[in-house]
C-alpha cells in the first residue's frame, strides 16, 4: 500500500495529525587509518518514521517495511496509550501546506565522482600529514550519502528532498619523545558538491594539522582561572551553539533562564547573534522535517534576546510562528528542535585592536567538543590556544578546556571582530544533526574560566 | 546456512550478521507524558574478504534475498578496495556461555510503560511539587542477532533490557538548578522507579543552594555516572590493543606496572550480576569474557578484537565490536565494572571535612585519549563541609586521569549499572588534592 492511501484510510482513526517520513539513502563510508582502509562500506538505509497526533498526545513509529498502513495504526496506539498520560494537549501551530521538490543545489554529487578520486584524495592527505615523524597515527574519516527523504501529511503536505550530503573527519595523534598531542578537524557540505569539496588543498590542511599537533606538544600549560580572552570565530561559534544556541531550543527554553529574558537586554548592544543561513552552512535547509519553511532567527538583537527556534508544537506554546528547527536524524527518529547555523553577527573591531591592553591572556584559536546545561553552564574543549602577552600573540599552550556561565558570560563581551568563520560539526541532542557555528573574533574580559595544570 | 555458501561463491571469507531490534518507550517532558514510541528495525551487515581486500554492505533487512544482493555489493565494493597486508583471518568456531535472558521484556506494552510514567511523575509532584520534570523516559529493548561466517561461526543471542530515566529541575528566582538525573537499568522489568525519583528529588533540594567553589587542590567524591563519563573518553581508549600496536596508548609498555591506586579493580565483565549487556559473542562471533585490565592498580592487560589480536600475536579477547554506522569492527567493551570498596557513599560524605562531590561532567568527550589530559566541567556538582552538602556548585577539574586515578582515597560499597555513555557497573570514588577551578557566579 503507499503512503497516500494509508494517509487516506487513516482519517478512519481519532487522529488529528498524521506524518510519514520515508527515507531512502545510500552512504558510502571509507575509513584510511595508517595505511589501510579499514571501513569501506556502502549502506542502504531505507524506512518510514511516522508520527501520530491523537488525544493530544505523540505516538511515534519506525518500521523498515512498507507496511505504512500498520505502522499508522502502531503509531496512533502509543499516541493514545500516551494520551492517557496528558494534562495539556499537544497542539501544532499551523503552517503553509505545500508540495513541493527541494533539489540539491550541489553541481557535482558524490555519488558522480569515482571511488578511486575519493581514496586518492584520502590517501594524499595522509602522506602529507605522515611526512613528519611526530605524526604517530591518522585517522581520516569520509562519509557521503545520496537518496531521497518525502514528507506527507494528513493535513496534505507532500515534499519531497534531493538528499546528499559530503562529511569528512579527521583524527592525527602526535608523539615526540614524552609529548603527546592529539588533533581533530571536521568539514561538511549539504550546498556545495565536490565541486568545492574536492578543491580543498590536503596539503594545506595536513600543514595546518601538524602546526596545530606542534604547538600541542611544545605549548605551556596554561594557568588555571578567569583571564581575558579572544576567542576565534571558529571558537566563538562553538560558544554561540553551546553556551546559547541551545537555550534558544524552545524546548530547553523553557527550562531555561532564557525563559524569563525573552525581550529583555542580556548583551551589550554591539552583540547579535542569529541561527541562520549562511554560506557553506552545513545546517543548510529550505523546509526543516515538519514542513515548515526554515527562516533566520534573531536570537540577540543589539544586547536584546529576541527570538527562540521552535517547532510546530512549542511555537504553538509560545503563541509563536513556526521557523523550520524541527530536524530528525534519520527516519528511525522523530523531529526535535534543533540549530543549524548559529552565529555571532560581526561588528568593527580589527584583530590587532582586540588584543591591545591585555596583559596577559589567551587567544583560543581552535576547539574540540562542547557541551551546556540548562543553567547555561557551558563547556568548550580547546585544542589550540596561545598566551596573549602584552597585547601580542606569544606561545602555544597545551590543550585545555573553558567554562563560564553564559547569561554572566554575555555581559562581559568587551569587543567585536569585523571579519567571519565558520565551523563544521555535528550536534547530538539524543540524536545527531549537521550544524555550523561561528562568527567573528570576539573578547571577553571576564566570566570566562580556562582549565589547566598550573 | 545458506548464505554463507551463497556468499563463499564470491569471497575468501565472508561474515554475516543479522539483527532484529524492537524498543518500546514512554516519554514525558514539563511533568507530563508527551509521547510513546516504538522502534521496530531489523537489519544486516555482510563483512567480505576477496585477496585481502575487505568490503562491508549494510542494508535495513534481514530477508535473504535482499542479503543475497548485500552479499554482491559488498563483493563489488571489497574489490575497489586495496590488499590489507596485515589480514590474517575471521575468527574459527567458538565455545559459548550460557546467558539468561528475561523473557518476559519482549512482550512489555507501551499502557505498562505509560502507567509507570504516570505514577513517577505523581510521586514527584507529591514529594517536591515545586521541580520540573525536565524529562523522563522509560522503556524496554529487545535484540536478536545472529553472526555466521565461513570459518564455522553460527552463534544466534538474544539481549534484553529496561530502563529509566528521571531529569528534574527547579527555577530559583530568576535562575535554574542544574538539571539533575538519575536512571535505572536492569535485565528484568522490576526497575527502581521509587530510588531514582528519591534520590533526584533530594539532589534538588540539595542543588537550590548555589554557593562558590574555591579555587584549589579538594577531595572530590565522584559519582558512578561522572566516573562513567571521564573515564570513557580519558582512560578506556588506552586499553586498546590497536593502540598498543601502533604504540599510541600511554599504557604501551607498562604490562604488569602499577598505574594507579591500588583501591581500583577494571574488568570488563558481560556477566556480572547487575550488566544489562550480557552477551555470549562479540560481534565477529568470538566467545565473550571476564577481562581483567586493571587489577589493584596493576595493568594487566589489552582488550583484542581478531585484527589486531592476530597483528600482535594475541588471541581475541572477545572485544570485537561493530559500528551499526560504518559497519567496521573495532575494539570496545560490553561491561566495564570497577570492583566496590567497603564504606557507603553515605559514610565517605559523612567523612567528608571539606569538599565537593561530581553528579555529572560537562565536556568530558573533550578529554584528550591519548594523554589522559582532562579539563571538565564539574555541574551538577555539590559542596561538602563536615560532612554535610551546603549547596550545588559549578567547577572545571583539570588535570591528568593516570594521576588522579592514583589518589584514590575510598571506593563505595554500592555499585550502580550505567547504560548511557560508559556502558558497566560503577561506584563513586573518593580523589585526594583533586585541582580545581570555580566557574558558578
Amino acid at each position: 500500500m503507499d503512503v497516500d492511501q494509508a494517509l487516506k484510510k487513516a482519517e478512519n482513526l481519532n487522529a488529528s495529525y498524521v506524518e510519514v517520513r520515508y527515507e531512502d539513502i545510500t552512504k558510502n563510508h571509507l575509513e584510511l587509518k595508517d595505511g589501510v582502509f579499514s571501513t569501506f562500506t556502502e549502506k542502504r538505509l531505507r524506512g518510514y518514521g511516522i508520527r501520530v497526533l491523537a488525544n493530544g498526545a505523540w505516538g511515534f513509529a519506525t518500521i523498515n517495511s512498507d507496511k505504512v498502513e500498520e505502522g499508522i495504526e502502531s503509531a496512533y496506539r502509543m499516541a493514545l496509550a500516551a494520551s492517557r498520560g496528558i494534562r495539556e494537549k499537544i497542539e501544532l501551530s499551523p503552517i503553509e501546506i505545500v508540495e513541493d521538490y527541494v533539489k540539491s543545489r550541489m553541481k557535482i554529487k558524490p555519488q558522480d565522482v569515482s571511488l578511486d578520486e575519493k581514496i586518492e584524495r584520502m590517501k594524499r592527505l595522509e602522506r602529507n600529514l605522515k611526512k613528519t615523524d611526530e605524526v604517530k597515527s591518522t585517522q581520516i574519516r569520509y562519509e557521503d550519502a545520496h537518496g531521497k527523504k518525502i514528507i506527507t501529511t494528513s493535513e496534505g503536505m507532500r515534499i519531497e528532498f534531493d538528499v546528499n550530503y559530503i562529511f569528512h573527519y579527521l583524527w592525527v595523534t602526535g608523539l615526540q619523545g614524552d609529548k603527546r598531542g592529539a588533533v581533530r578537524n571536521g568539514m561538511g557540505f549539504v550546498d556545495e558538491g565536490w565541486e568545492a569539496f574536492g578543491k580543498i588543498s590536503m596539503e594545506e590542511l595536513a600543514t595546518k594539522m601538524i602546526k596545530k599537533l606542534r604547538n600541542q606538544m611544545n605549548g605551556v600549560s596554561s594557568k588555571r582561572g578567569e583571564y581575558p580572552i579572544v576567542a576565534s570565530p571558529i571558537v566563538i561559534g562553538i560558544i554561540a551553539h553551546e553556551a546559547l544556541g541551545h537555550l534558544a531550543e524552545a524546548d530547553l527554553t523553557v527550562n531555561s533562564p532564557f525563559k524569563e529574558l525573552i525581550g529583555k537586554k542580556i548583551a551589550p548592544e554591539y552583540v547579535s547573534m542569529s541561527d541562520r543561513f549562511v554560506q557553506k552552512g552545513f545546517g543548510n535547509a529550505k523546509y526543516d522535517d515538519e514542513g515548515t519553511r526554515v527562516r533566520d532567527v534573531h536570537i540577540i538583537k543589539n544586547g536584546i534576546l529576541k527570538e527562540i527556534m521552535l517547532n510546530r508544537e512549542y511555537a504553538k506554546r509560545w503563541c509563536m510562528e513556526p521557523n523550520g528547527h524541527a530536524r530528525a536524524e534519520n527516519y528511525t527518529y522523530p523531529p526535535i528542535i534543533r540549530m543549524r547555523n548559529t552565529v555571532f553577527e560581526p561588528c568593527d573591531y580589527s584583530f590587532e585592536e582586540l588584543l591591545e591592553g591585555i596583559k596577559f591572556g589567551y587567544y583560543l584559536a581552535d576547539y574540540r567538543g562542547g557541551q551546556a546545561e540548562l543553567n547555561s553552564a557551558f563547556q568548550v574543549g580547546i585544542q589550540e590556544g596561545y598566551v596573549i602577552r602584552n597585547g601580542e600573540i606569544a606561545e602555544p599552550i597545551k590543550d585545555t578546556s573553558i567554562s563560564g556561565i553564559a547569561i554572566e558570560s554575555l555581559k562581559n563581551i568587551s569587543a567585536i571582530g569585523k571579519d567571519f568563520g565558520i565551523e563544521y560539526g555535528i550536534c547530538g541532542k539524543g540524536q545527531n544533526a549537521f550544524v555550523s557555528s561561528g562568527g567573528p573574533h570576539i573578547r571577553f574580559d571576564r566570566s570566562i574560566v580556562i582549565g589547566g595544570k598550573k | 546456512m545458506n548464505l554463507i555458501k551463497y556468499g563463499e561463491k564470491f569471497f575468501d571469507e565472508i561474515e554475516i550478521e543479522i539483527f532484529r531490534k524492537k524498543e518500546i518507550s514512554a516519554v514525558a517532558e514539563l511533568n507530563q507524558i508527551s509521547s510513546t514510541a516504538t522502534r521496530d528495525l531489523k537489519g544486516s551487515i555482510i563483512r567480505g574478504i576477496k585477496d585481502g581486500k575487505i568490503g562491508t554492505y549494510i542494508l535495513d533487512s534481514s530477508d535473504e534475498k535482499s542479503i543475497k544482493e548485500g552479499v554482491e555489493k559488498a563483493y563489488k565494493i571489497a574489490l575497489k578496495n586495496e590488499k590489507d597486508e596485515n589480514w590474517h583471518s575471521l575468527p574459527e568456531q567458538q565455545k559459548y556461555s550460557k546467558n539468561k535472558v528475561n523473557r518476559e521484556i519482549k512482550s512489555i506494552r507501551e499502557d505498562y510503560l505509560v502507567d509507570s510514567l504516570v505514577l513517577s511523575l505523581k510521586k514527584v509532584k507529591d514529594k517536591k511539587p515545586e521541580a520540573i520534570v525536565v524529562g523522563a523516559e522509560t522503556g524496554s529493548v529487545w535484540e536478536e542477532t545472529e553472526i555466521h561466517n565461513s570459518h564455522g561461526i553460527d552463534v544466534s543471542q538474544n539481549n534484553a533490557g529496561t530502563y529509566f530515566i528521571m531529569a528534574l529541575s527547579e527555577k530559583i528566582g530568576e535562575n535554574v538548578t542544574p538539571t539533575i538525573f538519575d536512571m535505572d537499568a536492569r535485565r528484568d522489568a522490576n526497575l527502581a522507579y521509587d530510588k531514582v525519583i528519591d534520590s533526584t528529588i533530594k539532589k534538588v533540594k540539595n542543588a537550590e543552594n548555589v554557593v562558590k567553589a574555591e579555587n584549589g587542590e579538594f577531595s572530590i567524591l565522584i559519582e558512578p555516572f561522572a566516573l562513567g563519563e571521564i573515564l570513557q573518553f580519558a582512560l578506556y581508549p588506552a586499553f586498546s590493543g590497536e593502540r598498543k600496536v601502533k604504540g599510541t596508548s600511554i599504557l604501551a609498555d607498562k604490562i604488569n606496572e602499577k598505574v594507579m591506586s591500588d583501591q581500583i579493580t577494571i574488568e570488563d565483565n558481560p556477566f556480572h550480576k547487575l550488566s544489562i549487556n550480557t552477551l555470549i559473542a562479540d560481534d565477529e562471533g568470538v566467545a565473550t569474557h571476564r577481562n581483567i585490565i586493571i587489577e589493584k592498580g596493576v595493568f594487566r592487560g589489552f582488550l583484542w578484537n581478531t585484527y589486531w589480536g592476530n597483528i600482535a600475536s594475541k588471541e581475541s579477547t572477545g572485544n570485537g565490536l561493530r559500528s551499526f554506522r560504518t559497519g567496521s569492527v573495532g575494539i570496545g567493551f560490553h561491561n566495564m565494572v570497577i570492583s566496590p570498596g567497603k564504606k557507603t557513599m553515605e559514610d565517605i560524605i559523612q567523612e567528608m571535612k571539606k569538599g565537593y562531590i561530581i553528579s555529572s561532567f560537562q565536556g568530558a568527550h573533550s578529554s584528550n585519549p591519548d594523554t589522559g589530559d582532562i579539563a571538565a566541567v564539574a555541574n551538577p556538582a555539590f559542596y561538602v563541609e563536615d560532612g554535610e552538602i551546603k549547596g550545588s556548585t559549578v567547577f572545571m577539574v583539570s588535570g591528568n586521569i593516570y594521576n588522579i586515578m592514583r589518589n584514590v582515597a575510598e571506593v563505595s560499597r554500592e555499585q550502580k549499572p550505567i547504560y548511557a555513555i560508559a556502558r558497566g557497573i560503577y561506584p563513586g570514588v573518593l580523589f585526594e588534592n583533586v585541582k580545581i577551578a570555580n566557574v558558578s557566579k
